[in-house]
């Protein structure tokens, strides 16, 4: 036979994959398993889901690993153990998740009109019926937030960064150590620092602007670290070729390599953005409070989403934990938006 | 012979004619010292129409080839034309890609290794293999390095561990170098002395066969020559398929030699025979330039 | 030619290469190292501030006020007695707890999605790891309070029945809500995704050539795991534990949401008496005196000091690994 002709007979096949003929033990021993774990808290007084999962579990996880030994030995036994172990730690890790986006959608979906979005809690108490009163001024105050963390932090963060990638001075491992360490800063620690710094012997009270600087400090490792990280992943040879047509470094810096890495620190500051928008405890410190739109950034208070939820449940009544949960749900969906534009833009290649 | 052909092709076909010379030389001398093995243990490895896929891109076409218990094979070619593939279907190493894909069949004892319900563990001990690049255990002794097969395995040496660690080390060629510090770190050694430490790992779980990928190419003349005298008494008692590049490395160990190649397409085995007819009397075309030279 | 002649020639001198730089790079590279220095600035002024105006309690305590055991703010004049002694403690309890409860989560998982895990759900499990990283931690607050807590006590109360016997396990009385076990249960599923992510990392670059050599050995995959990927991993994964202490110590609402902050120093996790410096300092700051004000400055100083020792280490540690893992 030509090579030809059995080249045309030959079918890629993967011989090693797991047919459904030979899961079908392994099903019924999970059947089996399931039965006795029935039988067992129908039988003793152990009950409750507890009951029936740990149950389940050692038993799905003996029998299979007695067939694995009947079949092929000790080692395959080991084998099998050591794999049902991991997939129950998965599946361990990834209930509470589901619960806790599950439990944010039913509990926020309560108080989720449309109307939240274009009112204020100016003339309603947290402990009012649903259908009145919203969060539309700690929507404007996580955007202001938002905006002036950013506006402080991202030149500080993009700078160090270049410093660490461009300049490669003396002082990098310096500044490395150090922003792991501002990395470390919980962000209870930056609120009262800033209060502290501040507004402890001044005359001066919360408001936005203060109460952007902790998030500004927060916001600074990721987006130096993340920053970094892209602008290494920029190929030398492009800045190779912008100092070999006798350009300075500043400006092949400024016009090839920052332009290279666009996409990259537009993902690091959405990531930088996620890491703040639902941090609460500096805004107690700062923020001071409000009940409506405070377009003044540099005096009087102001609230913001997680401040909103935060007097939800420090309110304690049923409507002001039902507040809470919506505000919950709005932080959530914010953060999912920023997550999924960090993905897109992350994953544009570098031009 | 060769002078024959100088006179009909002209000078620039000296050199090729001579390389093949030397090649044909060296093969013949291996093929006249080989003495017969004692009774190797099983009844050989066959491959029959192997085919490889990684994703659709179709790496190797119908390959059958038959490896004689207590022999030892080379299979030579240029580079990329599938010899590595190829043997890792030998232990079942290829399907690790998640794209692989194969057809045919291998048979050890006259047993296909990738029907249905085959213990891949089981067949992996059985054909073992050493690796281009020396890999030993890093977090683990000399001493523990050798015996990690029968400890990953969890299964029982018939012999004590000491005598077992011995005889390996013995086997491989490193056991007056290293038996008085076994319990060093493995780390420590050189690269032909790692590569040796790595062939007494895999033989002290006894295999019938032993693949070997490009052994040498990584290191110095001198650990080469010494593993190619390893490989000479390995194949009294095993079955030995090594992939090189070196033709005069085959030339000096192997009893056969598999000649691969690529034309674009998937890699073919071109030609198969005994080591000193392939070197100096090969019957396609394409065997006899490679081998003199002409290219690869 | 005389080869010999070539050697008894010595190498000329190096030529020292310099170069005037334009002045727009002089101005470029000052003002890139000069914001870079800002992080060192952030830094100093924060542990600056905080131990400045933190000072009187520090002054008035001395070393007692982190092994004290009483916060008593003086009313009306009273003598102030400010002692952190409990709620580090118990910040370090809740935090072990944490650990020791989402440690061997975060691994097990890290070890299903490298080496387990089938290719098509990978990608997505992987996401939904670093999706839970980016929860706001009042949301984890609000759901462990509210979801659970419930489940916790029951938990709680098994434990307390089956191994009552031991003494971390014991309670004075059956007060079960609000306990350490509670907040480090919810703290061990606010760090799994920091430590699942860095044991990931480290376990994906597991060398490939061992991985080989084991499996030609006729390694099963534990076998393999055990043998290759554990002892390669090993220190990168107590960095990534670490890195998931600091966070545990650091973190605020969600603690105050499960936790009873009570001054007592309390070692039987099962029972609803708990410290935290963060959640100490939220709590107590609405009706702090200027005084009292001050000492949870000074307590703030403290955490931070504990938070940036854990994170420094931490991070040596993975950096270790990594390097000379190879």
């Amino acid at each position: 036979m030509t090579t030809i002709e059995s080249a045309l007979k030959a079918k890629p096949s993967k011989p090693w994959k797991t047919t459904k003929r030979q899961l079908v033990p392994s099903v019924s021993l999970l059947l089996a398993a399931a039965i006795a774990t029935y039988v067992i808290v129908a039988l003793t007084p152990m009950k409750g889901k507890l009951a029936y999962a740990l149950l389940f579990f050692i038993f799905s996880t003996s029998f299979l690993a007695a067939l694995s030994w009947s079949k092929r030995g000790k080692s395959a036994a080991k084998d099998t153990i050591a794999a049902t172990v991991m997939l129950t730690g998965g599946i361990l890790v990834f209930l509470p998740v589901a619960s806790l986006v599950l439990t944010t959608i039913v509990k926020g979906s309560d108080g989720f009109r449309l109307q939240i979005f274009s009112s204020t809690m100016q003339s309603t108490s947290y402990s009012d019926p649903l259908t009145s009163g919203g969060l539309l001024h700690a929507i404007i105050g996580t955007l202001f937030l938002i905006l002036i963390a950013t506006a402080i932090s991202l030149p500080l963060s993009i700078l160090t960064a270049l410093y660490l990638t461009e300049i490669k001075g003396k002082a990098s491992g310096l500044i490395q150590f150090l922003i792991q360490a501002m990395s470390g800063v919980p962000s209870v620690v930056a609120g009262i620092f800033i209060y502290a710094a501040l507004l402890l012997t001044t005359d001066l009270r919360g408001s936005t602007i203060i109460g952007a600087l902790p998030l500004a400090i927060l916001m600074i490792p990721t987006v130096t670290r993340t920053a970094q990280e892209v602008l290494l992943l920029v190929p030398n040879e492009l800045r190779e070729a912008g100092l070999a047509l006798g350009a300075t470094q500043w400006k092949t810096v400024a016009t090839i390599v920052v332009p290279a890495a666009r996409n990259g620190l537009i993902t690091a500051t959405i990531l930088g953005v996620a890491r703040i928008a639902g941090e609460t405890a500096p805004l107690l410190f700062t923020l001071g409070t409000s009940d409506k739109i405070n377009w003044n950034i540099f005096s009087g208070g102001q609230n913001a989403l997680p401040y909103y939820v935060w007097s939800g449940i420090i309110d304690g009544t049923e409507g002001g934990l039902a507040r809470a949960w919506t505000g919950i749900l709005v932080l959530l969906i914010l953060v999912l938006l920023l997550f999924v534009s960090a993905r897109l833009f992350g994953s544009r290649k570098v031009k | 012979m060769s002078n024959a052909n100088e006179e009909k092709n002209g000078e620039h076909m000296s050199t090729a004619s001579q390389s093949m010379n030397s090649l044909s030389s060296v093969a013949a001398s291996h093929a006249a010292n080989r003495q017969p093995g004692n009774a190797p243990l099983g009844s050989g490895l066959e491959a029959r129409g192997i085919h490889a896929w990684f994703g659709k891109h179709h790496a190797l076409a119908d390959v059958s080839l038959d490896f004689a218990a207590g022999t030892v094979t080379a299979l030579i070619g240029p580079s990329g034309c599938g010899k590595s593939t190829f043997i890792r279907t030998l232990n079942r190493m290829h399907e690790f890609i998640p794209s692989a894909a194969m057809a045919g069949e291998v048979l050890l004892d006259g047993k296909d290794i990738y029907e249905s319900g085959v213990d891949v563990t089981k067949i992996r001990l059985q054909i073992g293999m050493v690796f281009q690049k020396p890999n030993p255990f890093p977090s683990m002794t000399i001493g523990q390095n050798v015996l990690s097969g029968l400890k990953l395995a969890q299964i029982k040496s018939p012999k004590k561990n000491d005598d077992l660690l011995e005889e390996c080390l013995t086997r491989s060629g490193l056991w007056n170098e290293v038996k008085d510090r076994l319990g060093a770190h493995a780390g420590g050694l050189s690269g032909g002395q790692q590569q040796r430490l790595c062939i007494a790992r895999s033989l002290a779980v006894n295999p019938k066969v032993l693949l070997m990928d490009e052994p040498c190419s990584a290191l110095d003349p001198g650990s080469t020559l010494r593993i190619e005298d390893t490989i000479g008494q390995l194949a009294k008692t095993m079955t030995v398929i090594i992939v090189t590049h070196n033709m005069q490395q085959a030339a000096r160990v192997s009893d056969y030699t598999a000649f691969f190649l690529s034309d674009g397409g998937p890699g073919q085995m071109i030609e198969v025979g005994p080591t000193n007819e392939m070197f100096s009397r090969p019957k396609d075309e394409r065997t006899e330039n490679y081998v003199s030279g002409r290219f690869g | 030619m005389t080869a010999t002649a070539a050697s008894t020639v010595s190498a000329p001198d190096k030529r020292r290469i310099t170069t005037k730089p334009r002045t727009s790079d002089v101005i470029f590279r000052g003002v890139l190292s000069v914001m870079s220095m800002s992080s060192l600035l952030i830094l100093a002024l924060i542990g600056l501030f905080l131990s400045l105006r933190g000072f009187q309690a520090f002054k008035n305590e001395g070393l007692g006020f982190i092994t004290n055991i009483d916060w008593i703010a003086g009313v009306d004049g009273g003598e102030d007695n400010f002692g952190m002694g409990a709620m580090i403690v118990g910040t370090l309890l809740v935090s072990a707890v944490a650990v020791v409860i989402g440690v061997p989560l975060s691994v097990l998982t890290a070890l299903y999605l490298t080496f387990y895990a089938p290719e098509t759900i990978k990608r997505s499990l992987v996401t939904i790891v670093d999706l839970m990283a980016s929860f706001p931690s009042i949301l984890y607050g609000l759901w462990g309070f509210i979801v659970l807590m419930p489940m916790a006590e029951y938990w709680a109360q098994l434990l307390n029945k089956y191994l009552g016997w031991i003494p971390l396990f014991s309670v004075p009385e059956p007060s079960f809500s609000r306990s350490p076990f509670i907040a480090g249960l919810v703290l061990a599923i606010m760090i799994i995704p920091i430590v699942t992510s860095v044991s990931r990392e480290i376990f994906d670059q597991t060398p490939l050539d061992r991985i080989q050599a084991a499996y030609a050995l006729g390694a099963t995959r534990w076998a393999m795991i055990k043998a290759v990927v554990l002892p390669f991993g090993a220190s990168g994964v107590v960095g990534g534990a670490m890195l998931g202490l600091g966070r545990a110590l650091g973190e605020t609402v969600a603690v105050y949401s499960v936790l009873n902050i009570v001054f007592k120093i309390n070692l039987e996790v099962l029972y609803g008496y708990g410290g935290n410096v963060a959640s100490m300092i939220v709590g107590k700051w609405g009706e702090a005196s200027l005084s009292e004000s001050k000492a949870l400055l000074a307590a703030g100083f403290v955490l931070f000091i504990m938070t940036l020792v854990v994170n420094l280490l931490a991070n040596f540690i993975v950096r270790r690994t990594v390097k000379t893992g190879k």
